[in-house]
């Protein structure tokens, strides 16, 4: 994997096969999770035969009632957070006029990177004008991920990396036997890390292009 | 440079009182110092600067007033940040 770096208007990442199928799952998983429909051409049959207007009414209907109640899943309540932590009125005023829209938002921008996921070839080109649209729909795999590791500290994070680098030594010196960690979590961790570094990258990239364009060529901030 | 940074504080002091609501966003461990300070530069037009000492704000003191004004512009600004993936509730200013 290689991190997005500026290449003729554009950020392009470099992307190995098995990379790119598992960040478009994570994505799409992501996508689902957020009430969008199955991203790509195979949808499950039985939502393929079920696209008419009654199933269309009852997913509004669905909708409708979810907005009204914060979502259960810590992991959706951290991509659509309260509006106020004490204030129910302020937070349920809040989430019946923007929940619908914030959701839309954000699976459009996971189903555009699902399709860019799903192109041949290892690259991921990201358009400038989109590297910040990119850079937050990859916030979003991040706090799902982020959830269901159980991040809830800036301590847990860190803990997060000391373990993954435990697992990491434990299995460079065959020493897996007593690996101390669940290595489902490490793996989740690791692909977390990864949508870390590939963000982080995305950003830089994005504060080089915007310098270069809010600036002009003189460069007047400085 | 400096005298304007001065002014547009004491505008920012006396909208908070004229319009009373204020959006403010929470720190987390998963969002990025880059990230945010990006955010806050792009979205609220903050110099660099400025927006690094909201974001540091934010990481050390976990939370920062980032805007204040009307009920209903502050939704637009929280919907932007939760658009962001930031975590942003708005209340009265003052409370």
């Amino acid at each position: 994997m290689k991190g997005f770096t500026a290449r003729e208007g554009s950020a392009v990442a470099e992307l190995d096969d098995e990379e790119r199928m598992v960040i478009a799952r994570i994505v799409a998983d992501v996508g689902l999770l957020l009430g969008g429909e199955q991203f790509g051409m195979d949808a499950p049959v039985d939502r393929d035969a079920g696209l008419d207007d009654a199933d269309e009414i009852l997913r509004h209907l669905r909708g409708l009632a979810e907005a009204l109640a914060e979502p259960d899943d810590p992991a959706v309540l951290r991509l659509l957070p309260s509006a106020s932590r004490e204030d129910r009125e302020i937070a349920d005023e809040f989430r019946r006029l923007t929940e619908s829209d914030l959701r839309d938002l954000k699976v459009e921008r996971l189903r555009t990177m699902w399709e860019q996921l799903s192109e041949d070839g290892p690259e991921w080109e990201v358009a400038s004008g989109d590297a910040m649209s990119t850079a937050a729909a990859l916030t979003d795999l991040r706090l799902v991920l982020g959830s269901r590791l159980r991040l809830d500290s800036d301590e847990d994070a860190e803990r997060l990396h000391t373990e993954i680098d435990l697992a990491t030594h434990a299995l460079e010196t065959d020493d897996d036997e007593t690996l101390p960690v669940d290595p489902e979590r490490v793996w989740l961790g690791m692909l977390y890390q990864a949508l870390t570094w590939l963000q982080e990258s995305l950003v830089q990239y994005a504060i080089g292009a915007g310098d270069g364009a809010d600036d002009g060529p003189e460069g007047a901030d400085v | 440079m400096s005298t304007q940074e001065e002014l547009e504080r004491e505008g920012a002091v006396a909208l908070q009182t004229a319009d009373a609501w204020v959006t403010i966003v929470w720190n987390d461990p998963i969002n990025l110092m880059s990230y945010v300070t990006h955010v806050f530069q792009t979205y609220f037009g903050f110099t660099r600067h400025e927006a690094e000492a909201r974001m540091r704000e934010v990481h050390e003191h976990g939370r920062s007033v980032v805007s204040t004004g009307g009920r209903e512009k502050m939704e637009v600004d929280v919907q932007a940040m939760h658009g962001y993936g930031l975590w942003a509730t708005l209340q009265r200013s003052g409370e």
